[in-house]
């Protein structure tokens, strides 16, 4: 167990792994994909969802899902700007005037471009929390999205190191970022290959949003099938 | 210096005339324009708003080859100033009636109104009044001081074509797409991630790399991920390769009521593998307690 308490965290991650890979193997994917993914029936819909809810980066936009198991109580969620932060407890000023007080753990997943721990979370970031409202009025986030953006835009430019895109009277650049940034054409997986992009093409785009300079992080720009094939 | 400016302004003028008037007149546009501008709320009507429009466009190119021509009188000058007038007085009424409208200055876009159209039409009229005092043709003018004239006439244009009313639309997108056709495309190293970077993995012909996204797209649509969901809580914690397979980690809560305890979720699955891939995949599930690290049993 050394190695799993210690600091160290490549001894924590070769710990992990070989946990990992003395799990059981689970061979298939889910009941209802099989003959709907192929069709493309459910699209970019389908979420990755725990008991208390989806997961995955879109999730910050869905709605939260209703837990079935009656013993799991329901998450709550939180969005606003960080005013200040105290240890582990953020204080965020809502969009609507409210406030609330969102307390990260050990166990709090962080978005922020990509996984990563609670240390990245700076004042001024914009946030989204889902978790569990405790008794002393704090949210203990389960997952904690920061700076997320979702847009539809118009590829208005591109670079080798970044997107030029429009959202409406907007212009926002788009940074690329190695080994991150991926591209979803259709209905195929995301992809690390960009040479499909085209200029004018429509795009959604899925990414942080740097509040310094006002510019997003690309994480995933989604276009149409077929749109990258002409040039 | 003033001279010269006012010497020019009919050059600088006609310029900007011509081709919008030419486009108003013979754009196949002007037709399909004309019901959204401002000026088919003050018609009430769109097709008298087009005939109008080409009319305009008549009048301008006539104001443009008058202002060529050698000033005899300064009336060129003073109608275009008078036209410049109008387009202002006419903005400030769509500003006010139809805010959300085009404003159908140059019948090519669906711009909407700007404060580039408002400079537009004052430096029409300003442009005007200089034609109007004009001393002597532009010609003579411009063979007197040729770099200064020079200059002035590009700083014009400059300042004109940034006024336009989508400098993006109309000469950034096509730059930019002639320098992609020309030098290539700049992300084409992409489809072949190692390929451009030098990487030593490159020679070996390692296959694209997958994104992370869709190694967690594979997983939530994967069975094992059916299985363990119940027990997860958090979305990805952490993520790492290892030997050709990706561990994603995930933290969860194992068990209700009093038993209930922090695990972590672990989850081995082919790093090379996604959906377009893959019909199958073998995905390793471990529930290990998030204290002790000693592995729990999957049955919740």
């Amino acid at each position: 167990m050394s190695a799993y308490r210690t600091g160290d965290p490549l001894g924590r991650r070769r710990f992990l792994t070989a946990a990992a890979l003395r799990g059981a193997t689970v061979i298939g994917t889910g009941a209802l994909s099989t003959g709907a993914l192929s069709t493309g029936a459910l699209g970019t819909g389908v979420i990755g969802a725990t008991a208390l809810g989806a997961v995955d980066a879109d999730a910050a936009f869905a709605a939260p899902i209703r837990p079935l198991d009656p013993a799991v109580a329901e998450s709550a969620f939180a969005e606003g700007r960080i005013t200040a932060i105290n240890h582990d407890v953020l204080e965020v000023a809502g969009s609507y005037g409210d406030h609330s007080r969102v307390r990260v753990t050990n166990a709090t997943s962080v978005w922020k471009a990509r996984a990563t721990t609670a240390a990245d979370i700076e004042t001024g970031d914009g946030l989204y929390a889902r978790g569990l409202p405790l008794p002393d009025g704090t949210l203990a986030a389960d997952a904690v999205w920061v700076n997320i953006v979702n847009l539809h835009a118009t590829i208005r430019g591109i670079e080798k190191t970044r997107l030029h895109l429009a959202h409406g009277q907007h212009e926002i650049v788009g940074n690329l970022m190695a080994r991150t940034t991926s591209a979803a054409y259709g209905d195929a997986s995301p992809t690390a290959d960009l040479s499909r992009l085209t200029i004018g093409q429509s795009a959604q785009v899925l990414g942080a949003w740097r509040p310094s300079d006002g510019s997003v992080d690309l994480v995933r720009v989604a276009v149409a099938p077929g749109a990258g094939r002409r040039r | 210096m003033s001279a010269l400016v006012c010497a020019l302004a009919p050059l600088v003028l006609a310029g900007v005339l011509g081709p919008a008037g030419a486009g108003k007149l013979f754009g196949r546009g002007t037709a399909r324009q004309a019901p959204r501008t401002a000026l088919a709320r003050l018609l009430r009507d769109g097709g008298r708003a087009a005939l109008v429009l080409r009319a305009l466009g008549a009048v301008e190119l006539l104001l443009a080859a008058a202002l060529l021509a050698p000033p005899a009188t300064p009336l060129p000058g003073a109608a275009a100033a008078l036209l410049g007038a109008g387009f202002l007085g006419y903005l400030g009424y769509a500003h006010a009636a139809a805010p959300g409208s085009s404003c159908g200055c140059t019948a090519r876009q669906d711009a909407p109104l700007t404060w580039r159209a408002f400079v537009r039409a004052a430096a029409v009229l300003a442009g005007g009044v200089a034609a109007a005092l004009a001393q002597q043709p532009w010609w003579t003018a411009a063979a007197r001081r040729p770099a200064a004239a020079l200059c002035l006439v590009l700083a014009a244009a400059a300042a004109l074509t940034a006024l336009s009313a989508d400098p993006d639309r109309r000469w950034r997108m096509p730059l930019r797409r002639l320098r992609l056709r020309i030098a290539g495309h700049p992300l084409a190293a992409t489809g072949h991630p190692l390929a451009a970077t030098g990487h030593p993995l490159a020679a070996a012909g390692a296959p694209a790399a997958v994104p992370v996204a869709a190694t967690v797209e594979l997983l939530e649509r994967s069975r094992a991920w059916q299985s363990a969901s119940r027990v997860v809580r958090s979305a990805l914690l952490d993520h790492w390769d290892d030997g050709g397979w990706r561990i994603l980690q995930f933290a969860g809560v194992h068990g209700g009521g009093t038993a209930a305890r922090p695990v972590l979720v672990l989850f081995a699955v082919d790093a090379a593998a996604s959906l377009d891939t893959v019909r199958e995949p073998a995905v390793r599930v471990s529930v290990i307690d998030a204290d002790s690290g000693a592995p729990v049993m999957a049955t919740a």
